[in-house]
Formats: C-alpha cells, sequence, structure tokens
C-alpha cells in the first residue's frame, strides 16, 4: 500500500502548484532570490581600505600601550539588601494572571533578578493548564517597549499626577453639578475588585455610563445566549467530550474563544499514541482559517448563506427523523434543503450528506458552533440545533455571567448625537482605542472632539490617546495588581513582577484616588490594600477558612488561583421564541467582504509588538500586513493577481488593500483580516496593513462582519506583501511529486490505520552506512512532533522568540527572506486549488546523527555534542554559511546585519528592550549563523540540578520552549536512549517517520504522521 | 670585492630588522601574557576587605558569604547585609567598617572591582564544578593567604579545557572524577 493512500501531490503555493519557473530556480538556490543583494561593502560602512589600514596601526599601538597595564573588567555591584528570595543567577517564577484578552490566562512569569523575562501558562490553572497563546508569550515585549507612554499628559505637555487628577475631579465634579454624563467605555470588566470600585465611582458620580466593547468581541455569541438561555454568559464547548465537531466558520482553535483552552481539549481527541480515539471535525467556512487546516472534511460556504445551512440541517434530520421539531417550526424551515442549498451556493454534497448522516448516529455526542462573526440569528439557531441533538451536555455552562450585552452602534450613535448638543461632560477611554476600531459613520472622533474632558488611559498613544486632553499611561499587567473571574469556579489573581518602570500607575488605582476626591490619596499600595480587602470580605470570610487571612492570601498568591466553592451553573431551558422570531434569510449580493480578527494583533492592539507582527500568519504565511483575499476562481474571474493593489468600495466606504490568491476560499467572498493599520502607533505598527474597521457601517443589518453589496476594482498598483512560504523551501527539481516521493508529509485516514498499523513502512528501503556509526552511551537528546495534534498555532514560535533572543528583522529583510525565527512551520497544500486539504509540520533544526552541515564548516565551528546535538559556537563562526547551503531541512538562519540596531532606526536598541533578553543564552551579531539549539541552555540547567542530587539526568526534566509553550502537547522531548521515555515510545511509533529518511542524515526530530479520520469511502 | 649596497642590505640590514621585529614580537608576547591573561591583576577595591583575616585566621566558610556557589551559575559576591550579620556588631569603630556600615544605612550599592571575568559568550557554571567536589583554590588561587584578592591563574579557554581532559593532574585530591566535557555547548549557547 502507498503511504500517502490517496495518491496525493502536495504543494505549497499556487505558484509552486502551476510549476512557475522563477519559483523551480528559488528551491534549488540556498537563500531566495535577493536574500544577498544589496550587499556592497562599501554601503555598509564607509570606511575605505586605506581608512582601515590607518585603523589597524592606530589599533596596534593602542595595543602595545594597553600591554603596560591590566585591562579594567568593571565593577560588580552586589545587592545592598539582598531579596531573600532572590539569588543572582537563578530565576524566580511568580504567578499572575495576562489580561491580553478575555480568556485571563494563569502565567507562571519568570524573572531574573527582578525582571521578568518570559510568561509561561502556570500549570495549576484549570483552564488554561500551563499554556499560554503567542500573544501572552509575547507580552514582554510590550513591558519593555520604549513607544510606552511614560508621564501623564495634559494637552500633550507633561504634568504630574496629582495636577491632572485634581483636574479631572473638579471636571467630575462640575459634570455632575450640571447634570452632565460622563461616559465610560472599557472591555467588558471581569475584575471584581475593580467591578465594586466602579460601584463606587458611579455612586460618586451619578452622572456616570458605563459602555462596553470590545474590537474583538463575540457579541452575537453573547446576544445569542441571552435570547436562547436568558443570562449573559456563553456556554464553552468541552471538545474533549464529543465525537463529532461541527464548527461553521468557527475557529475555535485560533481567535474565536478561549483558543488556550479549546486547543488542549480538542488535541485529547485527536491522540494516535496511546490510544486512537479521534473525533472528526467539519469545518464549513467561507474563509480558510487554522480550524479549517485542522478538519476531517472542509465545506466551503460563504459566510452569510450560513443560516441557510443550519435550516437546511434541521430540516433534513426533521425529515429523516432523527428529531423533532414544534410543528410552528418546522414550516419555517421546510423549504430548506440540501438539494437548495448545493444548488445555490454549490456546497459539496456528498460532505454535505456524510455530514447529515454523521449528525443522525452521533446524537448526544457531537458539538455545533458558529464563528463568533456570524449573525445572532445562526448562533440562536445552532444553540437550537445542539438542544434538538441532545448536545447540551457536551457544553460547560459554568462562564462568568457578564449581566449585560457589548454596547451597540446604536448605543454609541446616541452617545455621540449626546456629545454634539454638549451633554456630555466627561469621556472617560478606559484602554480601549474606539476611535480606531468603531465605524466612522457613527462621527465618534467628531463628537469626541465637542466634549470639553476627554480622558484615554493607555500603554501606549493610540489613535483615541492622540484626540483625547488627558492622557494617563498605566501600568502594564506585569505591574499591577488584580483580580479575575470568567468562569464561576476560579478566581484568577494577578500580582506585580516588577515595579512599574516609568511614572505610570495601574487604571484601577487611578479610579481609587478619583474616588476618594482628594489626587493627594495615592499611594502605590492603595489599590493593592483596596484588594486585599475585598479579598478578606468576599473570598476568605467564605471559604472554609482553615488558616488565617494573611496565610490564605499568600497561599492563593502564590497559587496564583483561587478554586471558589460555587455550585456548578445548570443550563436554562432554551427559550423556543428566540428561533420563531428570526426573519428569513435574505437574498444574497455578488461579492461580500467578510472581516474576522486577525491571528495575533488582537483587533490591532498588539500592532506594535515586533514578535507578533513577524509571526507568519498560520495560513497565508504574511507577516506584517493585511491583506483581501480571494478565491482561485474569483481571481480568475476578475484577472487579479497575487500583490494586486485593490480598491474595495462598500457601505460607499472605498479601501486600497493589496490581493492574497487563497485557495480553499468561498467564491466571491472578500476576505479581510482586522487589527493592522493603526495610524498612531510606534515606529514598529507604522505602515503596516490597511486599517478593515473603516469598511464597517453602523447600519449592518444582521453582522457587523460581513458586509454584502461590495465592489472591487483593480487599480493597476501592486503592493508587495512579504510571504514567507516559499522561503526555505526544500529543492524539488529533481523529482516531480517531490514531497510524495520523498516522503516529507506522510499521511493516511484511520480507518486505514486500523486496519493496517504499518503502512507507513510497508516499503522501507535498507539504508545503510559506509563508516561506523557513532555510539551515544548516555543521554540522547530528541524531539517528536505529533502531526495530528499540532494546529500551526505560532505559540511555539514565538515561545522560542522569547527564550533565544531571537531579533525581529522588519519587513523589508521579509522580502528577502532574512527571517530569523528557528523554528518555522510548513503549510502544505493537497488536491485541487479550489479546494485543498491542509498539511501542517513545523520544522526546526532536525538534530541530524549525519549532519550534512557540520561536514562542510570550514571553521569546525559547527559539530556533535556526545549527547546528540547539532551545535553552533557562534564565537567561532565566520560566517561563510556553507552550512546553511549544505543544510537539506533549510533551518538555518544567518544574520545577516546586527538586527538589533537594523530595525526601524534601532528601535530594539535602546536601554530598556535588552532587559527582557534571556540572559542564559548568547545574544548574536552580525555574520554568524544560528539555528535551534533544542534550548541547551534548559538542558544545561537540568544537568546543573542533576550533579547537585548525584544523579543521573533524566531525559523527562528538561521542557523545550516550543514544548512548553504548545497547547496541544504536539511536541515531546527527552532521552531516546532511555527506552521506558515518551519519547522512545514516539519513536518507535508505527506513524513515526522522520523527513528524508533516504538521506540517511538520521534526524533525531520525529514525526507522527496525521491521521484524517475521514469516512473509508471517498467522499 | 667591492660591497654594494644591495649586499650590505641583503645580508646584514634585512636579517637584523627581521630579527630585532622577531625578538621584539617574542618578547612582548610572553612579557605581557600575565597581563593579557590578567594574572596578577590586583586592584584597589572600595573597602579594603581581606581574605586572609577572614577566610584564613577566622576559617569562615568560603559559603557564609559567596551563597551562590553551590546553587547556581554564579558564586555571587555578597550583598551588603551579609557583611552586617557580624559587622553591626563587631568592630565598628574601624575606618574600613565605618565605610562599610555607611554603605549598608544610605543603600548605596557598593562597587567591588571586578577581578575574574570570562567572555559573555561563555557560561561558566559554579555550582557544578563547586558540587562536583572541587576546591575554589583550584582556580581563585590561597585566598586564605591573600591580603588583597588578585588573579591567579589565567582564566582562559586554554585554562579551562586543559582542567578538563587532564582532571587527575590539576585536581590531585579528588579521588574520583571524571575528564570534564570538551564540546561547545559545555560553555557556548
Amino acid at each position: 500500500m502507498d503511504s500517502n493512500s490517496n495518491n496525493k501531490k502536495f504543494w505549497k503555493s499556487l505558484s509552486e502548484y502551476n510549476n512557475e519557473p522563477e519559483i523551480l530556480k528559488n528551491k534549488r538556490n540556498e537563500f531566495s532570490e535577493g536574500v544577498t543583494d544589496d550587499f556592497e561593502p562599501s554601503e555598509l560602512n564607509g570606511i575605505s581600505r586605506r581608512k582601515f589600514i590607518a585603523l589597524m596601526g592606530a589599533a596596534t599601538a593602542l595595543t602595545a600601550t594597553a600591554c603596560s597595564d591590566y585591562r579594567d573588567k568593571g565593577e560588580i555591584v552586589p545587592y545592598n539588601k539582598r531579596p531573600e528570595e532572590i539569588l543572582p543567577g537563578t530565576a524566580n517564577y511568580y504567578a499572575s494572571t495576562c489580561t491580553g484578552c478575555e480568556s485571563l490566562c494563569g502565567i507562571l512569569v519568570k524573572t531574573r533578578e527582578g525582571r521578568p523575562i518570559k510568561i509561561d501558562g502556570n500549570p495549576d490553572h484549570p483552564v488554561n493548564k500551563g499554556k499560554i497563546c503567542a500573544k501572552g508569550q509575547a507580552e514582554v515585549t510590550y513591558l519593555y517597549d520604549p513607544s510606552r507612554l511614560k508621564d501623564p499628559l495634559f494637552n500633550k505637555r507633561k504634568v504630574s499626577w496629582e495636577q491632572i487628577n485634581n483636574q479631572l475631579i473638579s471636571e467630575f465634579n462640575k459634570a455632575n453639578e450640571e447634570g452632565l454624563e460622563i461616559a465610560l467605555i472599557s472591555e467588558h470588566i471581569f475584575s471584581p475588585t475593580f467591578k465594586k470600585l466602579l460601584e463606587e465611582f458611579k455612586t460618586k458620580y451619578p452622572t456616570t455610563r458605563e459602555y462596553y466593547y470590545s474590537a474583538t468581541d463575540n457579541g452575537n455569541k453573547l446576544n445569542a445566549a441571552f435570547k436562547s438561555y436568558g443570562n449573559y454568559s456563553i456556554p464553552t464547548p468541552r471538545y474533549d467530550k464529543a465525537n463529532l465537531v461541527v464548527a461553521l466558520d468557527d475557529d475555535f482553535l485560533g481567535v474565536d474563544g478561549n483558543s488556550i483552552e479549546n486547543t488542549k481539549n480538542y488535541s485529547m481527541k485527536r491522540d494516535a499514541i496511546d490510544r486512537v480515539n479521534f473525533n472528526r471535525l467539519y469545518v464549513i467556512e467561507g474563509r480558510m482559517s487554522l480550524t479549517g487546516m485542522m478538519s476531517d472534511y472542509r465545506l466551503r460556504l460563504r459566510p452569510d448563506a450560513q443560516l441557510e445551512l443550519v435550516w437546511t440541517l434541521i430540516n433534513e434530520l426533521k425529515n429523516n427523523g432523527i428529531i423533532n421539531v414544534p410543528s410552528e417550526l418546522s414550516s419555517k424551515v421546510s423549504d430548506y434543503t440540501v438539494t437548495k442549498l448545493v444548488s445555490n451556493y454549490k456546497i459539496n454534497e456528498k460532505k454535505l450528506r456524510s455530514l447529515l448522516s454523521d449528525l443522525s448516529i452521533n446524537k448526544g455526542k457531537t458539538i455545533i458552533t458558529a464563528g463568533k462573526n456570524l449573525s445572532e440569528s445562526v448562533h440562536v439557531s445552532v444553540n437550537y440545533l445542539n438542544e434538538l441533538l441532545d448536545n447540551t451536555g457536551n457544553f460547560d455552562f459554568n462562564n462568568f455571567d457578564l449581566g449585560s450585552p457589548y454596547s451597540s452602534y446604536k448605543d454609541f450613535e446616541n452617545l455621540v448625537s449626546r456629545m454634539e448638543s454638549e451633554k456630555v461632560g466627561v469621556v472617560i477611554n478606559l484602554d480601549v482605542n474606539p476611535v480606531f476600531n468603531l465605524p466612522s459613520d457613527i462621527g465618534f472622533e467628531k463628537g469626541y472632539s465637542k466634549v470639553k474632558t476627554t480622558v484615554a488611559l493607555s500603554l501606549e498613544n493610540n489613535e483615541t490617546g492622540e484626540k483625547s486632553k488627558y492622557l494617563l499611561p498605566i501600568n502594564h499587567f506585569l505591574e499591577s495588581w488584580g483580580d479575575y473571574k470568567n468562569k464561576t469556579y476560579v478566581m484568577s489573581l494577578q500580582q506585580p513582577v516588577i515595579n512599574s518602570l516609568f511614572n505610570t500607575r495601574q487604571k484601577e488605582s487611578i479610579f481609587l484616588t478619583w474616588v476618594t476626591g482628594e489626587a493627594k490619596s495615592y499611594d502605590v499600595n492603595s489599590y493593592h490594600k483596596y484588594l486585599l480587602d475585598n479579598f478578606n470580605t468576599t473570598i476568605y470570610n467564605n471559604s472554609s477558612k482553615k488558616t488565617d487571612s494573611n496565610s490564605f492570601w499568600y497561599g492563593s498568591l502564590h497559587d496564583g488561583i483561587v478554586e471558589l466553592n460555587t455550585k456548578p451553573n445548570s443550563k436554562s431551558a432554551f427559550n423556543n421564541s428566540a428561533i420563531s422570531s428570526i426573519p428569513n434569510p435574505a437574498s444574497k449580493s455578488k461579492f461580500s467582504v467578510y472581516l474576522t480578527e486577525g491571528y495575533f494583533l488582537g483587533g490591532g492592539k498588539y500592532a506594535n509588538n515586533g514578535w507578533l507582527q513577524e509571526t507568519p500568519h498560520p495560513v497565508t504565511k504574511i507577516t506584517w500586513d493585511n491583506y483581501v483575499s480571494v478565491s482561485p476562481a474569483t481571481a480568475k474571474q476578475l484577472g487579479i493577481e497575487k500583490d494586486d493593489l485593490l480598491e474595495i468600495s462598500v457601505n460607499k466606504k472605498k479601501l486600497k488593500i493589496a490581493a492574497v490568491i487563497q485557495p480553499g476560499l468561498a467564491d466571491e467572498i472578500l476576505h479581510i483580516e482586522f487589527g493592522n493599520g493603526r495610524k498612531v502607533v510606534g515606529d514598529v505598527g507604522l505602515e503596516t496593513g490597511v486599517n478593515a474597521f473603516e469598511l464597517i457601517s453602523k447600519n449592518n443589518s444582521e453582522t457587523n462582519f460581513i458586509l454584502p453589496n461590495a465592489e472591487l476594482t483593480k487599480t493597476g498598483d501592486t503592493y508587495k506583501l512579504a510571504s514567507t512560504q516559499e522561503h526555505h523551501s526544500l529543492d524539488d527539481t529533481f523529482v516531480k511529486d517531490f514531497h510524495k516521493v520523498r516522503k516529507i508529509i506522510q499521511e493516511g485516514t484511520v480507518n486505514e490505520y486500523k486496519k493496517h498499523p504499518h503502512f507507513l513502512h510497508d516499503e522501507k528501503h535498507e539504508i545503510f552506512s559506509i563508516t561506523d556509526e557513532h555510539k551515544y552511551t548516555e543521554v540522547k537528546w530528541a524531539m517528536a512532533i505529533d502531526l495530528n495534534k499540532c494546529t500551526s498555532c505560532g505559540g511555539c514560535v514565538t515561545a522560542c522568540n522569547v527564550e533565544n533572543n531571537i531579533p525581529v528583522v522588519g519587513k523589508d529583510q521579509v522580502l528577502h527572506g532574512r527571517e530569523m525565527q528557528w523554528m518555522r512551520i510548513d503549510r502544505y497544500y493537497s488536491g485541487t486549488p479550489e479546494d485543498p486539504e491542509i498539511s501542517n509540520q513545523p520544522m526546526l533544526c532536525q538534530h541530524c546523527d549525519n549532519a550534512p552541515c557540520e561536514n562542510v564548516c570550514p571553521v569546525n565551528a559547527t559539530n556533535h555534542s556526545p549527547d546528540g546535538l547539532n551545535q553552533m559556537a557562534y564565537n567561532r563562526c565566520v560566517g561563510t554559511r556553507y552550512c546553511s547551503n549544505n543544510c537539506p531541512f533549510k533551518v538555518r538562519r544567518f544574520n545577516f546585519f546586527n538586527f538589533r540596531d537594523h530595525f526601524a532606526d534601532s528601535y530594539y536598541e535602546n536601554d530598556l528592550t535588552p532587559l527582557g533578553n534571556n540572559p542564559e543564552v548568547t545574544v548574536r551579531s552580525r555574520g554568524v549563523m544560528e539555528k535551534c539549539t533544542f534550548c541547551i541552555q534548559k538542558i544545561m540547567d537540568a544537568r546543573q540540578v542533576a550533579i547537585k542530587e548525584e544523579r543521573p539526568l533524566n531525559g523527562n526534566d528538561v521542557v523545550t520552549a516550543c514544548q512548553q509553550a504548545c497547547p496541544a502537547e504536539a511536541i515531546v522531548f527527552g532521552d531516546s536512549n532511555d527506552p521506558e521515555s515518551r519519547i522512545s515510545k514516539y519513536r518507535n511509533h508505527n506513524l513515526a517517520y522522520h523527513v528524508l529518511e533516504t538521506l540517511n542524515v538520521k534526524p533525531n526530530v520525529t514525526y507522527i504522521a496525521k491521521l484524517r479520520n475521514t469516512h473509508s469511502e471517498e467522499v | 670585492m667591492k660591497k654594494t649596497v644591495l649586499d650590505y642590505t641583503l645580508k646584514i640590514r634585512l636579517p637584523l630588522t627581521l630579527f630585532v621585529i622577531a625578538a621584539a614580537f617574542v618578547i612582548t608576547f610572553y612579557a605581557s601574557r600575565a597581563e593579557r591573561d590578567s594574572v596578577g591583576y590586583t586592584p584597589d577595591q572600595p573597602i579594603a576587605f581581606s581574605h586572609k583575616l577572614h577566610a584564613g585566621q577566622m576559617a569562615i566558610d568560603c559559603q557564609y558569604c559567596h551563597i551562590g556557589v553551590s546553587k547556581g551559575r554564579q558564586a555571587t559576591i555578597p550583598s551588603v547585609n551579609i557583611c552586617m550579620n557580624c559587622h553591626a556588631v563587631a568592630r565598628k569603630d574601624k575606618p574600613e567598617i565605618i565605610k562599610l556600615t555607611k554603605y549598608y544605612e544610605e543603600g548605596k550599592p557598593l562597587p567591588w572591582k571586578r577581578i575574574h571575568k570570562i567572555p559573555d559568550y561563555a557560561y561558566f557554571n559554579h555550582s557544578v564544578h563547586v558540587n562536583k567536589g572541587i576546591d575554589c583554590a583550584s582556580c581563585h588561587g590561597d585566598l586564605k593567604e591573600m591580603e588583597k584578592v588578585g588573579q591567579v591563574k589565567a582564566f582562559t579557554m586554554t585554562a579551562c579545557l586543559d582542567c578538563h581532559r587532564k582532571p587527575h593532574e590539576n585536581l590531585p585530591y579528588l579521588q574520583k572524577v571524571n575528564n570534564g566535557p570538551e564540546n561547545c555547548f559545555a560553555c557556548h549557547r
């Protein structure tokens, strides 16, 4: 049997699919075209030969004089009074909470000598269980970002906190006396103590009105939950419980909901190692999402047709006698049939029928979810379908009840009209950016300028801060106290791990000052005390009180969490009237713009974070920009080519944006991700993409994110997007169907595997070496990556960046192919461009036993260690790049510049940013090669402990940064010489294979082949 | 035979010049070697602390002050509060202790001159060496006899590797000792 059962041909991009000669040429080369361009020595710095010799002479003379005395070696300054818990040179860990998004993951912050340098998940936290996403990992950069606001500003001039608070308090009082509104705009508040404080603020200043909104909100889902179940709490799907998952444009492994929790639960049902217990994932979507890439069956359907799909499912299941639908509702859906859906939207009928039969078989064992950008009607219908199929047992109803919805555009319109009629005295923006991400036709910006007192509390300046009279700098969450609760059963605590770096205050303590009405009342510890009081009254007094309150508090702080003994929420009954009030689906326009949240920028919040900007998009592998994706058929129809600059007009708004032809996209859908295009932002985020929020109008009927009646025209210009998808491609000019023949990607189906477990290794060649094998007697390091679990979320890439001091290179350098990330995630398509299947493969240094890079190094800078590592000595490297040329996996990265002073006018070369560097890893400079080291610093740490404890080193003691970050636990690392270890189990598994096995380089990274849980017959 | 200028240049001047250059190089190389390797570097410290008195005569254990040496990479220079454990009461009237107390009370950093230094790209770990039973004196010299601390041995890669390759010769007091690792990642990362 062939290892790739259905004779798939893999390809990475459309140009590759079409065998464009340029791509073939690029593959044969070491780096992509232009990587060594503009490298004229004369341009680097202006030292002529003569000057160089003169300098050399001067240097020699200097050396001679220096010989006469000892070199000064500087000073060592010990602590004056050493804090008891700090031992210089060893790391301390503190539990806290990441407030980067509403998921509120528990984190463990690694600090060295009082400086936070890495954020990992808190293993004790019941929700994220020791894992954290790419955005959370990259938060360290924001703490040390030189663009942070450093002082309070009044009309852009520096003032003291006392002065600014005095002014504001008198403004608040005046507003109250005159009966003017104090508008407080914020995200939903998940902190019980801050909520209490805001209530006090409202009592003190009764004209206060709150507005909740978020750029990345799931308002539609929340409103649907309210309509269906009567409370503002979105049930969490428990993917570990369901055998069948149907995601309707729901990127639950990417950005919809808590992706860490979802990925963890989902991957439990993708275990090919211990027992094959696969679930089956259907994704019906218009875009190509991360979740869609993982699906067993992917159906293309434009997002505005999702309501029809759900109704079709209800109707067909009812007709098959699987579910009972009350007669008043059944008439509503009776028009919707598979035949009609297929003829209207060309959805794949076979797959749809297979979905229907799977739904009938798995009644009660299914999860159907809809994406947050779909309309409320779709969400209500999906909730209803889950009810009908008895699936609600697979949902967790313990999410915190928000008590109120997100403010609608109507609310903001009313606010703006009150602003214009001068009925609003004060507007406070609490770490939000409405000028950037509210639809421009609401006129917020104009209304805002009419308000006398405008306040923005923010970490960095942004579009709203620029227009505000008072700009108050707030603490990063690593400098703040807090308590957070988004599940009823757990409270997550936040503690500062460093003093405020600048003259900033945490936002809660600013409110505390306003509540007391005395600018002088501020004290660094005031909010800490307030929090502690509230904690003692609400949590400690309700606990079983086995210890005194002080020990309880410190114990909770140490753990980072308090488990609450609340009764689990029970699900309320479904409200049938929610479904009957849904209007019938409207007819579809030709082109629709579909907006979704970008993977790494959090709606624009993370725009100034270089690590996140440079992490390649999980699907398109594009960095530093956003773009409009169109399907190959639509592109052909309109004559669009890659990188064409298009003008999209919808709702009388226009946007110029570059095009990407995305295989697998629904036809006539223009998919854009938002979050890019910030205008008032630090140097990193400037000119990165366009602001897709500009297209949204206040008058969208169903959902704000699907914009019908779009038109697009070619401007005739092009805009170069920096995609890494063809960088570091493996050479395939020799053989057609290279990936199949060379077995880079190997996969099968679950059924095939169950029938024939050895299918991968049937046609194994005898590979022998002409030299003697080197024996590894002690520990031998190896890694395994389970491709069944890997979702290509990019968490590992960011974790590696943070752990190993990997520089940001910038868009121009990525265009040259000089990105520095040690880990890349290769994405391969197979099948047709219209409806491809996708395979992902994280690729990093394979630490080959017979490493080809080692033989060619003229200075022996790269060689092999006794524990099986391919080591790289930076201080020995002279930069010939021969090793990279000879690496079959293309995983070596060369420092073409000193990227720290090269990027964005030395943006990252300042006193601040290096504080976030890992002191255990050398900061590389220009002219040296680097690559994955299997986190040698962590291996050496484990070795140090083993020596101290006088025991042999245990392979399980080392957890690499990527392994630690992976929410799916797809990465396993350890000692392959230990037959009992997990890594040995992986390496000897039936599904294990090595990339380019036939070269006999003997890689130490094993891949576990992906199994697709499809039906045995080809669908 | 008449001697030409060329003969003179070739036979005398050139060899002489070459000899002078070579000799100058060799002499400078060896004469400056100690300084290049910092052997003998004995800077003045802000406080005239005597290891001879503390470690020698009073026989205080090294780890009483250098607390990190068996726990991690850095041996750590003692923080001022460790000095004050004793000197809050002991010898309070001596000028050096008055200086010390002043640093402590003002909370000012005490800038000791650095004596031993290896490059940034080399990661030496004190704890793995000390926990294997290697004596401090094997690298730092006999501190018990030093009034003022200076560097005794070279801290070059050659010196590291010499001991890693021939531990029995260099550390005769250790009964059981294996060769140290010689691979790059042992020190460079």
